[in-house]
């Protein structure tokens, strides 16, 4: 299984374009910029997508969708430049599309269409000759579970299980990448669990790439490699999600006394150390190297015991949270 | 253990999802695809039997009167068949209605119908883009349409041959086989247009039909109106987009129709045509080019 292989350093804004990658890029983006009139949705947006799941995250109104419609050779840049599979998808669609899979957002897909036919029908227009589409659509149903009901017309489906055929349609043709939008949209959280768990396995099982765009941090966070971050039109952060979290520079220092927090946050003060407290936890801000040395030095001083001295880990939301504001 | 005969020939039939390395058929495929699937969704195949009732309706509607024109030279005498029969041009009289309704249903259940529920949106992922989702909506139409335009008068034509009620020589019922085409072709062209154009306007597929209708229709009541009542020149007919192609077959096929002897010449009824079906074509594709298809 492809693995993310991003050796670059997690990007913020200011950043990109991001550093060399050892694996495949799947989708290059340098500067790319989208209008709609006078509505600017990108504006200079460089990422890179590596092998494995990737998420790409943003608000509602982000230009998600834009940009999985720009890598589907949808939509022309207004500038900049976008490769998927080494291909630009605008002047060369057809070639780029045979490649992917993609599944929409929407869940109105035509009711009186039988969920068999209509994934063979997707897989044909791919390129399989039609014995094989049978074959194969049967074959994504039963991976996604809907085997027995792959006969049901599609209006009598739950979104749940319309999410599933979405998803079968956007495999069944044995693409080298998969796009899906919101591909959680409309499930429970035990729906959400188990399509997330398919998408994982789709990507470690069967080696098919995948970058799925969702506005929700903790299902990234849950199956994602790396992830693309878009905020007011720009890449904000993007990385393997190991740089994206392990990218702050504050240093947390856990007490063993509370009695003790005072003194080592006057200690660390007077040495020029920004602190937050939250209870025994301090969290020091400042140039981490040198902050790991007040930190020890401070504590030696005053007689505080440290339970834990490390670099504060972040959560995707942190990132999230930290790169939006 | 030891191997056995029924061992040796077991196989797994179960393989589940694998890798497929096999041979691509490329954007030609996708359109031969895009056609069939349009073609069996319009006439019900593979759907529930409601869905086949109105296109089969029409279907039969269009192919009555050539089979009970076959059935009554077979027991006419030929001299009294000659006066009852209709002339091939004169055919399309009988299958007009049913050749509207089609034209109004069509296009509204191809086109909006893909745009209502996403279905463009998943073409577009594929290996077609508007160029080639566009011709193959075109395609599907039109062959839909040429079974009314052309299936009964070939039908009728064979039949006669059959039974030597036809034409005399083979030679000219190669020419009449041809004339019948070119006809049917060019009314399943220009009313493919006209419904297309429709139905790329609006999403709703009972207005595009009803629209469609209506256009049909009134250019009809308004051109005559203008040339009837009005005074005005005959040459305003060529705006009268129920009758133009059903006159023009007449032209193509050498016969007298309700135009002939005004000053409408064939050369004009054909640029007429040609100009509509122009028209439509670059306002479908106006449309398509902006339509925003992400979700």
């Amino acid at each position: 299984m492809a693995r993310v292989t991003t050796t670059g350093t997690a990007l913020r804004a200011s950043d990109a374009p991001q550093g060399p990658t050892t694996g495949p890029t799947l989708v290059d983006a340098d500067g790319l910029i989208k209008r709609y009139g006078s509505l600017t949705v990108l504006s200079g947006a460089s990422f890179r997508i590596e092998p494995g799941i990737t998420g790409l995250l943003g608000a509602n109104g982000a230009g998600k969708t834009t940009l999985l419609g720009m890598m589907l050779g949808l939509h022309a840049t207004d500038g900049g430049s976008l490769r998927v599979l080494g291909i630009d998808p605008y002047s060369a669609g057809a070639e780029v599309r045979a490649r992917l899979g993609y599944a929409p957002e929407h869940h109105t897909l035509p009711p009186d269409i039988k969920a068999s036919e209509f994934v063979r029908h997707v897989a044909e227009l791919h390129g399989l000759p039609k014995t094989e589409a049978t074959t194969r659509a049967s074959d994504a149903l039963w991976l996604v579970g809907l085997g027995e009901e792959r006969f049901r017309p599609l209006g009598t489906m739950s979104t749940g299980q319309r999410q599933r055929v979405k998803l079968a349609q956007a495999i069944a043709h044995d693409p080298s990448l998969v796009l899906l939008d919101e591909p959680t949209d409309g499930l429970d959280p035990m729906q959400r669990d188990d399509m997330l768990a398919l998408i994982r396995r789709i990507a470690t099982e069967y080696d098919i790439d995948v970058v799925l765009s969702s506005h929700l941090l903790d299902e990234v966070q849950q199956i994602c490699d790396g992830a693309v971050i878009i905020g007011e039109g720009r890449v904000l952060a993007s990385g393997s999600l190991e740089q994206l979290r392990g990218s702050g520079s504050d240093i947390v220092i856990e007490l063993d006394d509370p009695l003790t927090v005072s003194k080592v946050v006057e200690g660390l003060q007077a040495a020029g150390v920004t602190v937050r407290v939250d209870g025994r936890i301090l969290v020091a801000s400042g140039d981490s190297d040198s902050v790991f040395d007040v930190a020890r030095d401070v504590c030696a001083e005053t007689g505080a015991g440290i339970t834990r001295l490390n670099r504060r880990r972040l959560s995707l939301e942190d990132v999230f949270l930290e790169t939006t504001a | 253990m030891t191997d056995t005969g029924a061992a040796h020939e077991a196989r797994i039939y179960e393989q589940g999802y694998r890798r497929y390395d096999g041979a691509r058929t490329g954007v030609p495929g996708a359109i031969k695809t895009l056609v069939g699937h349009s073609v069996r969704a319009v006439l019900g195949l593979g759907r529930a039997a409601r869905h086949k009732v109105m296109p089969l309706a029409v279907i039969a509607f269009a192919f009555t009167p050539a089979v009970v024109f076959v059935g009554v030279a077979a027991l006419l005498p030929g001299d009294l068949e000659e006066g009852f029969l209709p002339s091939y041009a004169e055919y399309y009289g009988f299958v007009s209605a049913a050749l509207f309704l089609f034209t109004a249903f069509v296009a509204p259940e191809l086109l909006c119908t893909d745009r209502r529920t996403g279905m463009l949106g998943v073409y577009l992922a594929s290996p077609l883009d508007r160029r080639t989702y566009l011709l193959g909506k075109t395609i599907a139409i039109s062959s839909i349409l040429a079974i009314v335009t052309i299936g009964p008068p070939l039908l009728l034509l064979i039949a006669l041959s059959l039974e030597d009620a036809g034409p005399p020589t083979w030679s000219e019922g190669i020419r009449l086989g041809l004339r019948i085409i070119a006809s049917g072709a060019m009314m399943s062209a220009f009313y493919a247009a006209i419904s297309m154009a429709v139905s790329a306007t609006t999403d709703r597929k009972g207005a595009a039909t009803a629209t469609t209708l209506g256009l049909l229709v009134g250019s009809a009541i308004v051109t005559n109106g203008l040339v009837e009542g009005g005074g005005l020149s005959t040459r305003i007919l060529l705006g009268d987009l129920l009758n133009l192609p059903l006159q023009l077959a007449f032209r193509i096929h050498g016969e007298q129709g309700e135009w002939t002897g005004r000053e409408v010449s064939t050369e004009l009824m054909w640029l007429a045509t040609i100009g509509i079906i122009a028209l439509c074509a670059g306002w479908v594709w106006d449309r398509y080019r902006r339509m925003l298809v992400s979700r």
